[in-house]
């Protein structure tokens, strides 16, 4: 039976997520369709920078208005993602000074707060920042919490109505003469196809629009950029550090909740490397080589883990050879640019302007479906930030005290959702970030949780210091008692969850990092005796 | 402080060792940088599960020549083949006596159930813990299985799961006591070792017996986590008697009952043997005469040195720091001895965890007397056992233990016949 | 193996082996564990500090945490640095009194019979239970009548005549406690051919302040103690001595690491007696002669904490072994549970006599005629606990000389 939806929102990252929102919030009937997990692309593989704009006022006015413009919006609706740290733009004495002042003019005229501050006084105020830089410059930067903002996007947007499903990989389109009408997607757990149609379908695949756009019959210029990253054990800094000068790689070390990363690289790759990306020993080296730079310490800092991701820089529509992208945000009408009716892209831009992006993609959405709603996602709050921390803490007092500031920092009031009432409950299963057995419940209840790796973004378990030596078998446990998957699933899911963790780790395995992965191996092969039957 | 042997590193093989030459009457001192990698014991020993290329052993004294000739460097190819059984058997011999009562021969691999109920092909296995002689069946054709209510580090279902595959019929069930309720108010402390010391007093294990009477149904025997106590080593045969049928336990996830008690009877076995044994001290600096090493420092003892004839290097592998990991390349921190590593980061790793990780077969060289090599020569009151040792894989191969012991007894051997 | 201090906390690989040798979490359902406390409970700080949890309190300070622990993590020492940065909980009138031994003791020497008396008696126990929350059921250690140090100043002159000296950082207890032990150590030291001479200025170690969250006490204490021990160490080149193994470590390490105080000149000068006797006896130096008539005694070593900690136990060990008329058997090392002042105090009764069981156990079992330990502290909890005297080595062994 096919089913009918006003939009089908192709992509579960953070823009998939903000468009299923604004739909719904304006009384669009949506259904977002993903392939894997929430925030599995680009969305998760970032910065998570709550960019003030300041890096782009330079060499990108429009991209830097954009962002500070956002930032104050998230700030206020999404409070629970955020971090307000501020940040700070040293200029070290290889930059010299000659660009701070050209900064901070631009920032204040794209109305970017920007004080010059006296080095000592950011030495004071960041202990981390390296002591030889001359000169520094402070700017409302943050950081953000991809998973839990696009969680709360899929909440909201479910709360209004609009179906999510996760783990649907859209094979095929429903294509009426010149019209997009609808998708054939096949669910990945049962292996079944099924029908939705819509009056509107939006591409928000990121680097994988590229693809699905192909698969509508048009074509758009995309090109894969891997950018890598190296999350440190801890939080290194408190302020977000960025290097004053034009931008380039690894000049930004942002604190996310309990750890720090510095990133990125920047690479051009080919196509058929984007859905697995290794961190090669190079890239390694050039990250922890500029990190140093911003903090000195992190020459002593255990490295948990390198990642990448893929940014889809998109060619302008007038320069078919690639060789002039647009980093702003891209949204294509097919029907007015290829004649397609029924079938919308939204690229480009940055995790910062998801909610910008999915304002535009709606409103085209609104004007498709000739409707005058007004878009309210600037003013509405998202769930989990919708009351004052403090309040929530004050509630669940009884909450030992980590265990409670952890899950309120995941989940704002939320968090009172949690089931704690019983000792057992309490129970923790990641000991490294506080995820307790009620956490996990939870998660498995309300978060749409399908395997371990959708856990930990849910939670953050195995996201500490042990990378699931610890946790992974525990919260394997726990979903297995819950009657989530059968046993042989369960350690295969565990093995693949190990697997995941280990392809962050082996790019950074020595010191302290080798000795965690050696201690889990004893563990689960030796101690446990699982093994991977794909590969045995 | 004079000794006849000083040994650095107290897991395992250092023990052993150490154990070894107190009993032939040597002044023997154990210096242990905080404790052993036995507290993640699976309660069992592993001697060779498999060939370096992968093909499983079902007879480690048979299999040890292959294994020799595929992996020339591998420790065991110091022993020797000839003497391989012997060895084996003597270090079976002296977990007994140190009253690590085990089961298990070296002529034939049993089985063990993890705690993931896996079965997995070892050597010894300690008395009182689930076994099978192949991977088919169980002693017995129905179980009751108890976990500890809340416990997260034992999964009856996966075990469960397991015992059906083998057509064990197996109910699960929990227990619980005040004792128990107590520990888990704390949402990180239930963990095995602290469940067990509430075993170790004589009421709570009455209660347990009462709460196992009252729910094993028909079953033909009585599983439990092996949680059972630290301090005392009876309750499974107290178990078993009252409940007139077989009662044994299974491992849990770290730390490791079995691994605690382990360590803590080997340790008292070398004390009562008169060694000194040093807890929570690192060895750091050491002064050479020749080719011999004449002095040792630790952090504890200062300017006081360890002096000895001979010394022995146990430090272990890279968790317990016997191997260190800089980005260009792995050494041995203490006296800067050769290891075998591969020159390129990328080639230390393979991308499959659970595949063989070429970083695992780093480790000291020695030469074929286990004396360490500096920069090629022969130290010669210098000895190195144990998991830091090149050229073999422990999780792969299963031979962690018996590397450790083996060594260990050879090494021993070597210093008490010079 | 580095104790590099810098990110210390991530040598943690959450191996787990500290909650096995922690004794506050396993009596005490309250108490994070050191696992928590520590490294994992670091972390979270850093993110925020309202992740500071109160319950850290707790924590002994035992630091047995950090000798099980295989990856050289300062587990101890986290435990306490955050307590002195994070602790909301100001010290009370209980903390004051109990943890300035020094003023207490200073006050209760001249009038001992009368404070013996009176803190033994039942309404004044209770009084200070209810009042004062220290529990009604310990047992208080008696002051002596006059002070070791009024002692020592009359001995100037004969200790002087050595033709070596060496200098005694007594502490609290010998001072108004103990002045016997005190004069037991003057005794060995004589014997081997060295005088005795006291600090400049000593003041009290300072380990319950900084238990009891009086740092900056603490501090004032330490620069006073550490500039008298500068003056004998470098000034006039003579080691420093302590009996007392808490004292002791507490010098050694915790000036340094939980207050922040440079010690790093004169730490290796600082030492327990018996080590400085063993190193005489045992490199031929000195020689002692010891009674041959004395009846034989049956001897338990129970090695403190802070003993197992500094690794010296081996030493005091070692000299109760050389005395021939006893018969020495060592106890498997566990804590006490007394901890100083934790015990003392009301909440910590219970938790403190369940942790010490096993040792007492052990203790009983041993047929020992008495106990040696090293650690004052200890010697109160052993002696309330159990029906055995306790005595430090030094003791047995003035006891045994010729």
């Amino acid at each position: 039976m096919t089913k009918q939806f006003d939009v089908i929102i192709i992509g579960g990252g953070a823009t998939g997520a903000g468009v299923a929102r604004d739909c719904s919030l304006r009384g669009i009937r949506a259904l977002l369709l993903e392939r894997s997990d929430i925030a599995t692309g680009a969305t998760g593989r970032n910065h998570g920078l709550l960019h003030s704009g300041a890096r782009y006022a330079v060499t990108d006015r429009e991209s830097a208005e954009e962002c500070i413009k956002e930032n104050m919006i998230l700030r206020r609706i999404a409070s629970h993602c955020v971090d307000e740290t501020d940040g700070l733009f040293l200029s070290l004495p290889e930059d010299g000074l000659e660009f701070q002042s050209k900064f901070v003019e631009a920032c204040r005229a794209a109305g970017i707060r920007a004080d010059m501050i006296d080095p000592k006084e950011a030495l004071r105020l960041e202990p981390s920042a390296n002591p030889a830089m001359i000169g520094a410059v402070r700017v409302p930067d943050g950081s953000v919490d991809p998973f839990r903002l696009t969680m709360a996007n899929i909440i909201d947007a479910r709360a209004h109505g609009a179906e999510v499903l996760t783990y649907h990989e859209v094979s095929d389109f429903i294509r009426e003469q010149n019209r997009i009408a609808g998708v054939v997607a096949l669910d990945r757990k049962t292996g079944e196809k099924q029908e939705y149609r819509a009056q509107v379908v939006v591409n928000a695949c990121g680097i994988w629009g590229h693809e699905i756009a192909r698969k509508a019959g048009v074509t758009i210029n995309m090109l894969p950029a891997k950018g890598s990253l190296l999350i440190f054990g801890h939080r290194v800094n408190n302020i977000v550090l960025n290097r004053c000068r034009k931008p380039a790689d690894a000049d930004i070390l942002v604190p996310g909740d309990t750890i720090s990363l510095i990133g990125t690289t920047s690479s051009k790759v080919p196509f058929d490397e984007v859905d697995n990306m290794y961190v090669t020993a190079d890239e390694v080296d050039l990250l922890l080589r500029e990190g140093m730079k911003l903090a000195p310490s992190l020459a002593h800092t255990r490295i948990l883990r390198a990642y990448a991701g893929v940014r889809p820089l998109v060619a302008s529509d007038d320069d078919p050879s690639g060789r002039s992208v647009s980093r702003g945000i891209v949204v294509l009408d097919h029907a007015t640019r290829d004649g397609l009716e029924g079938f919308i892209t939204i690229t480009g831009g940055k995790l910062m302007t998801y909610r910008l992006m999915a304002e535009w993609t709606t409103d085209l959405v609104c004007r498709k479906l000739s409707l005058a709603a007004r878009c309210t996602t600037a003013e509405e709050k998202l769930p989990g930030s919708r009351e004052p921390e403090s309040e929530v803490s004050r509630r669940l007092i009884s909450v030992p005290v980590a265990q409670r500031e952890s899950s309120i920092y995941r989940h704002g009031e939320m968090a009172e959702k949690l089931p704690n009432g019983d000792a057992a409950r309490r129970s923790l299963v990641c000991e490294c970030e506080e995820v307790s057995v009620g956490e996990v419940e939870y998660a498995l209840k309300e978060l749409d949780v399908n395997n371990l790796v959708d856990l930990r973004r849910r939670t953050r378990v195995g996201m500490g210091t042990c990378q699931g030596e610890l946790c992974a078998c525990r919260a394997a446990g726990v979903m297995a008692e819950a009657g989530k998957y059968c046993v042989r699933r369960a350690k295969e899911d565990l093995v693949q969850f190990l697997n995941e963790r280990w392809k962050g780790m082996a790019p950074v395995a020595w010191g302290d990092t080798l000795r965690e992965s050696e201690f889990t191996m004893w563990i689960y092969a030796g101690v446990c005796g699982l093994s991977n039957q794909k590969t045995e | 402080m004079k000794f006849d042997s000083v040994i650095v590193g107290g897991g395992l093989a250092g023990l052993v060792c150490g154990i070894r030459l107190a009993r032939a009457g040597r002044r023997c001192a154990i210096v242990s940088s905080g404790q052993s990698a036995l507290h993640f014991s699976s309660g069992s020993f592993d001697l060779l599960n498999a060939l370096p290329d992968g093909t499983a052993v079902t007879n480690p004294a048979e299999a040890v020549a292959e294994t020799i000739r595929q992996a020339p460097e591998h420790p065991y190819a110091k022993i020797g083949a000839e003497r391989f059984a012997a060895l084996a058997d003597e270090a079976a011999a002296l977990l007994s006596e140190a009253g690590v009562a085990t089961e298990g021969t070296t002529a034939r691999n049993h089985y063990r159930v993890t705690p993931m109920g896996e079965l997995k092909a070892t050597w010894l296995t300690l008395k009182g813990y689930v076994r099978s002689e192949d991977t088919a069946t169980l002693p017995w054709r129905s179980v009751a299985l108890f976990n500890a209510a809340g416990f997260l580090d034992f999964y009856t279902k996966f075990l469960a799961d397991g015992f059906q595959r083998m057509g064990v019929a197996c109910e699960v069930h929990t227990f619980n006591l005040p004792a128990i309720e107590t520990i888990r108010k704390n949402p990180s402390e239930m963990r095995s070792a602290n469940i067990a010391r509430v075993f170790d007093r004589e009421e709570h294990l009455e209660a347990l017996t009462a709460i196992l009477r009252r729910e094993t149904g028909a079953c033909e025997a009585v599983l439990l986590p092996a949680v059972l106590g630290i301090d005392r080593y009876d309750a499974v045969e107290r178990l078993s008697e009252a409940l007139g049928r077989p009662v044994a336990v299974v491992a849990t996830l770290p730390p490791s009952v079995p691994g605690i008690q382990t360590q803590i009877r080997l340790r008292r076995c070398f004390q009562q043997a008169g060694g000194a044994y040093m807890l929570g001290d690192t060895a750091v600096r050491y002064e050479m005469q020749g080719d011999r090493i004449a002095a040792l420092y630790t952090n504890n003892h200062g300017d006081i040195a360890f002096e000895a004839n001979d010394y022995v290097l146990a430090t272990g592998s890279y968790f317990s720091q016997g191997l260190v990991a800089a980005m260009d390349g792995v050494r041995e921190p203490l006296f800067g001895l050769d290891v075998a590593c591969a020159a390129d980061r990328g080639a230390w790793y393979d991308r499959d965890l659970f595949a063989a990780q070429p970083f695992e077969t780093f480790g000291v060289r020695t030469d074929d007397a286990l004396h360490g090599l500096l920069e090629g020569r022969p130290v010669e009151n210098l000895r190195v056992i144990g998991a830091g040792l090149a050229g073999f894989n422990p999780v792969k191969e299963g031979c962690g233990a018996g590397v450790s012991m083996l060594t260990a007894l050879e090494a021993a051997r070597r210093i008490l016949e010079k | 193996m580095t104790e590099q201090s810098e990110n210390n906390f991530e040598q943690c690989i959450k191996c787990t082996v500290c909650t096995v040798y922690c004794p506050a979490a396993a009596a005490n359902p309250l108490y994070p564990g050191p696992k928590q406390a520590g490294p994992d409970g670091e972390r979270l700080r850093l993110k925020r500090p309202e992740f500071y949890d109160e319950a850290l309190k707790y924590c002994l300070n035992c630091k047995r945490c950090e000798v099980a622990c295989p990856s050289n993590v300062r587990i101890g020492d986290i435990i306490q640095l955050a307590r002195i940065k994070f602790s909301r909980k100001k010290p009370g009138l209980r903390e004051f009194v109990l943890a300035n031994t020094d003023l207490v003791g200073s006050l209760s020497t001249p009038l001992a019979p009368v404070v013996n008396a009176t803190v033994a008696w039942k309404p004044v126990k209770l009084i200070m239970d209810k009042v004062m929350r220290i529990d009604h059921r310990r047992t208080f250690p008696k002051y002596a009548f006059g002070t070791f140090e009024s002692w020592m100043r009359r001995q100037r002159a004969a200790q002087a005549a050595f033709p070596q000296q060496v200098s005694y950082f007594h502490g609290c207890y010998v001072n108004y406690n103990n002045p016997p032990l005190g004069r037991d150590f003057v005794k060995v030291m004589n014997a081997l051919g060295y005088g005795v001479q006291l600090l400049g200025k000593e003041k009290c170690c300072g380990v319950a302040l900084i238990s009891n969250g009086l740092i900056g006490q603490a501090k004032r204490q330490a620069k006073v103690n550490i500039a008298s021990i500068r003056e004998a160490v470098i000034g006039r080149n003579m080691p420093v001595l302590g009996t007392s193994s808490t004292c002791v470590f507490t010098l050694r390490d915790e000036y340094q690491h939980l207050l922040g105080i440079d010690t790093s000149e004169v730490r290796d000068r600082i030492e327990l007696a018996t080590r400085y006797i063993y190193r005489l006896l045992s490199s031929g130096e000195a020689s002692l002669r010891f009674r041959r008539d004395a009846p034989k005694l049956r001897v338990a070593y129970h090695t403190p904490c802070h003993m197992e900690k500094l690794g010296w136990s081996y030493y005091s060990i070692e000299l109760l072994k050389m005395i021939p008329s006893v018969e020495l058997t060592v106890l498997d090392s566990q804590c006490c549970g007394i901890a100083g002042t934790y015990g003392f105090k009301k909440e910590n009764y219970e938790t403190s006599q369940r942790i010490g069981e096993g040792l007492f156990r052990q203790i009983e079992a041993s047929g020992c005629d008495l106990v040696a330990t090293d650690c004052e502290t200890c010697k109160w909890q052993i002696e309330m606990s159990t029906s055995k005297r306790v005595e430090h080595p030094l003791s047995i062994l003035a006891a045994a000389l010729e």
